[in-house]
């Protein structure tokens, strides 16, 4: 077997990332369904307004969780067949040299698409658990007629069976993309030196030098701290100032699932850039740098773009909660007022700060553990 | 002058415990260049790894100017080889992703030597200082890095098998230049090799065999580089 399910269980974060994408998506899209089957028996403006409100709400919510959820899964997919490749270049390049195809080894990277199968799967059933509950709190308004929870095989299909196909294939034809390196270049691990170099060089200090192009080399990694810090920001934030737009369920969803994926995406990003730099952390312990100097060099790089990703995601929030106030619930006789909440804000920044030194903290105390031996067994 | 007493070194636990250092005990002179022989399985780069401070030992005393490596903590250590020590690989280990004059300014930084390019000029390679690894041939990659570790200005340069991924020509210019710089720059050397060829350059032989020191000599005329055999 090319790809082992000890590989897959490495992919925690993508079944993650795919469970928070689908709980929501199908809870919202769910009750959007059986919303529309009552639309005959609205009367009244009011309500007409409200139903409205409802579906876009349903609408913008979906979209924009899954939208966003499901392009963190494609590029944590393809970082994770990349590193894949990367770190079993030898033996792929032995099976091509005895002659196995591009497809014959490309197609086996069809079972990446499991966790996704599995997230999705977990996802959808844990919204239809929590589905009484949301239909009971919309219900309560009285606005509308009572919404019953009907279950609809296409959406199933759509969260569930689409998703674990899609992602199969696109593991599929990434892999075969990058297996076209030829086998010597393989098995010689060639391909991994693509250096991205600096256009200006710079009399900096090694310190210096080493962690700008860290954070050069790895690009993907700094995508995914400044997301990872993005969901933390926008989705605690907007949870604790939508309290007049959404109930109270519903926020505490949205900030516990700003929280994991925050969380999981974090430790994904910072154990690959700590793993990725082991020889080089090992060299600079047997050259005499100090642990804190180490760290420096490895972790500190990506700091500016974590506080970037608080920025983006707070601003982003911020849009985003205006937006559904100006135009989602604009016709409500109930004029809603959003102002941006600097007290939330500035809470929410104390405890990523804290939150983000605290995986710093981790990840120093683990580089100080590793021996220097390790770069001999090489 | 480093003092090497009664060393003992252990891997594995339980039925597999093996013993690799049985008991060295040797002196290495300030400004010696020490060749460590030995078969495969002999012990010599355990013995290179402990008294560098890269292992710690089970047992023994290795004691650079009376101070006792076996008894220091991480800090003291990590000072240790900040202050004292270089090491070359066989496998060379550069940073993939500097060049060749931000490699060599991995050690030059760590003592403020700001004078490092003129080593990358003493090994060959100022018109590469620009260059990555990835850029250069075996011999250019270890010459960068005997020039890394040169620029941290130690006091004892080990070497584990730094010819040993190299060809006869470029093992031969190699060596030629470490010697040339220990002649110029007067540090202490260590070096471990199987090519017993090698060893009619140095000035103090040792042969090591299943943990032990078996052979212990002086070399009256040391041989150049290009002077012995391969």
């Amino acid at each position: 077997m090319i790809v082992s399910i000890k590989d897959i269980f490495k992919m925690i974060g993508m079944l993650i990332v795919s469970f928070c994408a689908v709980i929501v998506c199908a809870m919202f899209l769910n009750y959007h369904l059986d919303l529309v089957t009552v639309e005959n028996l609205i009367t009244t403006e009011l309500s007409r307004n409200f139903y409205k409100a409802q579906l876009s709400t349903a609408r913008v919510v979906s979209g924009l969780s899954g939208g966003c959820l499901l392009l963190t899964t494609v590029v944590l997919l393809c970082f994770y067949i990349g590193h894949y490749i990367g770190t079993h270049q030898k033996q792929l390049g032995i099976m091509k040299a005895l002659g196995y195809t591009r497809w014959g080894v490309a197609k086996h990277f069809c079972v990446f698409g499991l966790p996704i199968l599995v997230g999705t799967a977990l996802g959808y059933l844990s919204a239809h658990l929590l589905m009484p509950k949301l239909y009971e709190i919309q219900n309560k308004d009285g606005y509308l007629p009572d919404v019953a929870i009907n279950f609809h095989p296409g959406l199933c299909a759509a969260l569930v069976l689409a998703p674990t196909i899609f992602f199969a294939l696109l593991a599929v034809i990434y892999s075969f993309v990058k297996l076209k390196t030829p086998a010597l270049a393989l098995i010689r691990e060639q391909s991994s030196h693509k250096i991205v170099t600096s256009k200006k060089d710079r009399d900096r200090p090694f310190l210096d030098e080493l962690r700008k192009s860290n954070v050069r080399q790895k690009k993907s990694l700094v995508f995914f701290i400044t997301f990872a810090v993005f969901c933390f920001a926008a989705m605690t934030q907007m949870s604790c100032s939508m309290d007049e737009l959404a109930s109270e369920m519903m926020s505490v969803m949205i900030m516990a699932i700003g929280i994991v994926l925050a969380v999981v995406i974090l430790f994904i990003a910072t154990t690959s850039v700590v793993k990725a730099n082991n020889k080089t952390i090992t060299m600079m312990k047997v050259f005499g740098y100090s642990a804190k100097e180490c760290t420096s060099a490895v972790l500190n790089g990506y700091r500016p773009w974590a506080y970037f990703g608080f920025a983006l995601g707070t601003f982003y929030q911020y849009i985003l909660l205006k937006l559904m106030v100006t135009v989602v619930f604009k016709d409500l006789s109930d004029k809603l007022e959003y102002k941006f909440d600097v007290p939330v804000m500035l809470i929410t920044l104390v405890v990523f700060a804290l939150l983000y030194e605290l995986i710093m903290f981790a990840y120093t105390k683990q580089m100080e553990k590793l021996s220097v031996k390790e770069i001999m067994l090489d | 002058m480093i003092k090497i007493n009664n060393l003992h070194k252990f891997y594995g636990n339980g039925e597999s415990r093996t013993e690799v250092l049985k008991g060295v005990s040797l002196n290495i002179k300030d400004g010696d260049f020490v060749v460590i022989l030995g078969a495969s399985g002999s012990g010599k780069s355990t013995f290179l790894n402990v008294i560098s401070g890269l292992e710690p030992a089970d047992a023994g005393t290795v004691c650079y100017d009376d101070k006792n490596i076996c008894e220091m903590n991480d800090t003291e250590m990590t000072l240790f080889r900040k202050d004292t020590i270089g090491y070359v690989f066989q496998q060379y280990f550069l940073l993939p992703n500097l060049n060749v004059d931000k490699n060599v300014k991995m050690g030059a930084d760590l003592t403020k030597n700001t004078n490092y390019r003129s080593l990358i000029e003493a090994v060959g390679l100022a018109d590469k200082k620009k260059k990555y690894p990835h850029e250069l041939s075996g011999g250019e990659q270890q010459r960068v890095s005997i020039a890394r570790a040169l620029a941290k200005q130690p006091k004892v340069l080990f070497l584990d098998e730094p010819t040993g991924a190299l060809d006869e020509a470029t093992g031969r210019m190699v060596l030629d230049l470490i010697c040339k710089l220990q002649k110029e720059l007067g540090f202490t050397m260590v070096m471990v090799t199987h090519n017993q060829n090698i060893a009619r350059m140095a000035n103090t032989v040792i042969s090591m065999n299943s943990g032990r020191i078996v052979e212990e000599y002086t070399n009256s005329s040391p041989q150049s580089a290009y002077e012995i055999a391969w």
